[in-house]
């Protein structure tokens, strides 16, 4: 049983008085700390009657568990998707069980970690339970940020009337989700290369798009150009025009790494170098995927963690996996990471880094060497000066000192023949790419 | 030269856990140093609300983040038995605590001047009026506790006085005076509990409305509420009744075995006196204590559940 701060007031009150009384003989002081001790008392009285031991399952284990010891509250969840997107919702319901044969009333609160937000119902309910009757609680959780949760556990508090004294107890019941990273739409910015076969190790796919090898006819549409138009077929066809389509050429292997360290969580919670390069490469794993190439992950941070090279859609799970798990821990220089990979990847995939280029004297060695074995090498660059400056961590002149150093490494990055963006908050991942590629 | 260039070109040094800097200065540490503002963006903060201490003991079940909405049916029916309760608590103790006796009284009375002693009675007695009225009206903790502190401070002006009341009609009798007494005392209390009563309904309220909190069969929790707030202050009543009647009970259950030695503590200076109420507190709450001690509530949970 626990005190509140009310009745630790109302008792040291009591006590005073009653002490007081004794000391100065004085029956009037006496009669009101009885009063007030007797009132405290019934509270107590009344509080440590309620018992609340109290067990959880799983709603899904019920069907399968009758046999459990029947204890007096029961608590079962349920949550409606245990894998979600950020900005998504989970519906979470909640049963309670009152297995004695005495009513309670009880305050109920099932946890939610602290970042998610409650959209419709309440996780906290007051209410009285009757003898042998069950309960739904049911809530929708907005999850704003990746990562792996926890659900739980379930807080039952039953206390007296006046407030003066509560009993708790925990139900350890627990439902674990994941929040992958949003994932934006890139259409073809990576596509719509000048060069029809950007990189080395491409192999041709049966899907028609701006390659090298002939795949197939269609008629002519507006907006073709006219060096695509296949004048025999169109002789052919009595005059109507024909087109030649080309296969596309599919990227072997992409390889993207993405910089987790300590200092990629600068700036605020939600917006951060870490928030916005997960979001990059879950979107760009989707789209490569989507592509059928085969993409490869590496994310540093305290420790060098990589998904090696794999096509489909289970790749792309465990990618979004690796993602929402990726924590801002540790300071490993770029060069380690690349000099790990190199031997494993082949001589000129494309290798794309989302870092915020910051704090790592090894970036520009790094890029050098992978220029060097002619790898095609795009930096994404979140700028974690202009989530400061939002922030207004940041003043002015700082802001511009900054980033001028920041404008002559990419310059220097650039000079090494990699494609570098500076992106910036509000920019949209496809802008951005372009911006990278120079289109 | 060349061994300075070969130095400069080696990687080894990265995999010996060795601290590089960058050319650039640190953006970090430069920021440390430029920034104007430190203060933390309010997306990096979860939103938790930490009540204060004046919050924590008026709060109820649920400590509402925001200003309160206007009180609804309960918290209305709370303020207006709790102004009552306030107001007949003000004149039981404006009738049965005089002023005579208090410091005031005695300093009034050393620079000579007797009625100023009279009036700042009158005064600590009309501030804990006033600062409740204020404090049911407009749902201020911290008026309230004022109130709660100003009764207290008239309150121990009993220490001043044995058995002396404020008005002369009062009773005199020893039974009359002492269920005055306790009659007194529970008005203080159920005038702290409705106060306090009223801001724990209005943070409930509060939540219900903004959603924080969901409450089902909100009537058979109030209806609870009730129920306590008429049970406890007589259960409060009954218990001091016999601790303060205590050198009327033990002689007439003594009697029963050995009227003589029942007449001789009827007689008695210290049964009759303040350490005869501190027996009887001392007998009733060991009792109360054996209670605790052998878990009664929970064993007389257990009956009933078996019972039914």
């Amino acid at each position: 049983m626990a005190w509140s701060r009310k009745s630790a007031m109302f008792a040291s009150l009591a006590v005073a008085l009653y002490l007081l009384g004794l000391v100065l003989r004085n029956q009037q002081l006496v009669t009101v700390a009885v009063v007030l001790l007797s009132f405290l008392t019934w509270a107590a009285f009344r509080t440590s009657h309620a018992d609340v031991s109290s067990s959880g399952r799983r709603l899904d284990d019920l069907q399968n568990d009758e046999g459990i010891e029947l204890q007096n509250i029961l608590a079962m969840r349920k949550v409606s998707s245990s894998r979600i997107f950020e900005d998504g919702e989970v519906d979470v319901t909640l049963r309670l069980q009152n297995r004695s044969n005495t009513s309670k009333v009880l305050e109920v609160r099932d946890r939610v970690p602290e970042v998610m937000r409650i959209k419709k119902g309440a996780n906290y309910v007051l209410m009285e339970l009757g003898p042998q009757r069950e309960t739904e609680i049911s809530y929708t959780i907005e999850t704003p940020l990746r990562g792996f949760y926890t659900i739980g556990p379930v807080c039952v508090r039953v206390q007296d009337a006046f407030g003066l004294f509560h009993n708790e107890k925990e139900i350890h019941l627990y439902e674990d989700f994941l929040v992958f990273p949003k994932m934006e739409d890139i259409k073809d910015a990576m596509i719509k290369s000048r060069v029809p076969k950007i990189f080395t190790g491409a192999v041709n796919i049966r899907n028609p798009g701006e390659g090298s090898n002939f795949y197939n006819l269609r008629e002519y549409i507006p907006g073709d150009p006219m060096k695509k138009v296949n004048w025999k077929a169109t002789a052919r066809q009595d005059g109507k025009m024909m087109v030649n389509e080309f296969e596309r050429d599919a990227v072997s292997d992409i390889i993207l790494i993405v910089d987790s360290r300590k200092i990629s969580e600068t700036g605020p919670v939600s917006r951060n170098s870490l928030v916005y390069s997960t979001r990059a490469a879950a979107s760009l794993s989707q789209h490569f995927l989507s592509r059928r190439d085969s993409v490869g992950l590496v994310i540093y941070g305290d420790e060098i963690t990589s998904v090696d090279r794999d096509t489909g859609k289970k790749q792309l799970y465990v990618l979004l996996t690796k993602l929402a798990g990726a924590m801002a821990k540790g300071n490993t220089p770029m060069k380690i990471v690349t000099n790990r990979i190199m031997p494993h990847i082949n001589r000129g995939s494309p290798i794309i880094i989302l870092t915020p280029l910051e704090d790592d004297p090894t970036i520009v060695d790094a890029v050098r060497d992978l220029r060097s074995r002619n790898f095609d090498v795009t930096i994404l660059s979140p700028s974690s000066l202009e989530f400061e400056f939002d922030a207004r961590r940041l003043d002015r002149t700082g802001y511009e000192v900054l980033k001028t150093e920041r404008d002559i490494l990419m310059a220097e990055l650039r000079g090494l023949g990699a494609f570098v963006m500076d992106w910036e908050p509000d920019m949209m991942l496809n802008t951005a790419l372009s911006g990278a590629r120079g289109f | 030269m060349v061994d300075d260039q070969a130095k400069l070109n080696a990687t080894a040094h990265l995999y010996d856990s060795k601290t590089m800097r960058s050319s650039a200065p640190s953006r970090k540490a430069a920021a440390g140093k430029l920034k104007q503002n430190t203060e933390i963006p309010l997306d990096a903060i979860p939103e938790v609300h930490i009540p204060g201490w004046v919050e924590s003991i008026f709060g109820g079940p649920v400590i509402s983040k925001m200003k309160f909405l206007p009180p609804d049916r309960m918290v209305t029916s709370l303020q207006l038995s709790s102004s009552i309760t306030l107001v007949l608590l003000c004149f039981l103790t404006f009738m049965i605590t005089p002023v005579t006796g208090t410091a005031w009284f005695a300093l009034s009375n050393m620079i000579g001047i007797g009625f100023i002693g009279g009036l700042f009675h009158f005064i600590i007695i009309g501030i804990g009026l006033i600062g409740g009225m204020y404090g049911v009206f407009q749902r201020d903790q911290k008026a309230l506790l004022v109130s709660y502190i100003m009764l207290i401070i008239v309150t121990i002006r009993f220490a001043g006085s044995k058995v002396e009341f404020g008005l002369s009609f009062l009773p005199e009798g020893e039974i009359a005076q002492k269920l005055l007494l306790i009659l007194y005392a529970i008005f203080l209390v159920m005038y702290m509990e409705l106060s306090s009563g009223i801001i724990r309904f209005s943070m409930l309220d509060t939540s219900i409305r903004t959603g924080e909190v969901y409450v089902m069969g909100i009537q058979k929790i109030t209806s609870r509420y009730h129920r306590s707030l008429l049970i406890a202050p007589s259960i409060a009543g009954f218990v001091a009744l016999l601790t303060l009647f205590i050198n009327r009970i033990i002689p007439a259950m003594v009697s029963i075995i050995n009227p003589v030695s029942a007449d001789r503590l009827r007689e008695s200076v210290e049964l009759t006196s303040v350490y005869g109420v501190a027996l009887g507190t001392i007998v009733i709450f060991t009792i109360i204590g054996g209670a605790f001690a052998v878990n009664l509530p929970l064993r007389i949970q257990q009956f009933r559940d078996k019972q039914s």
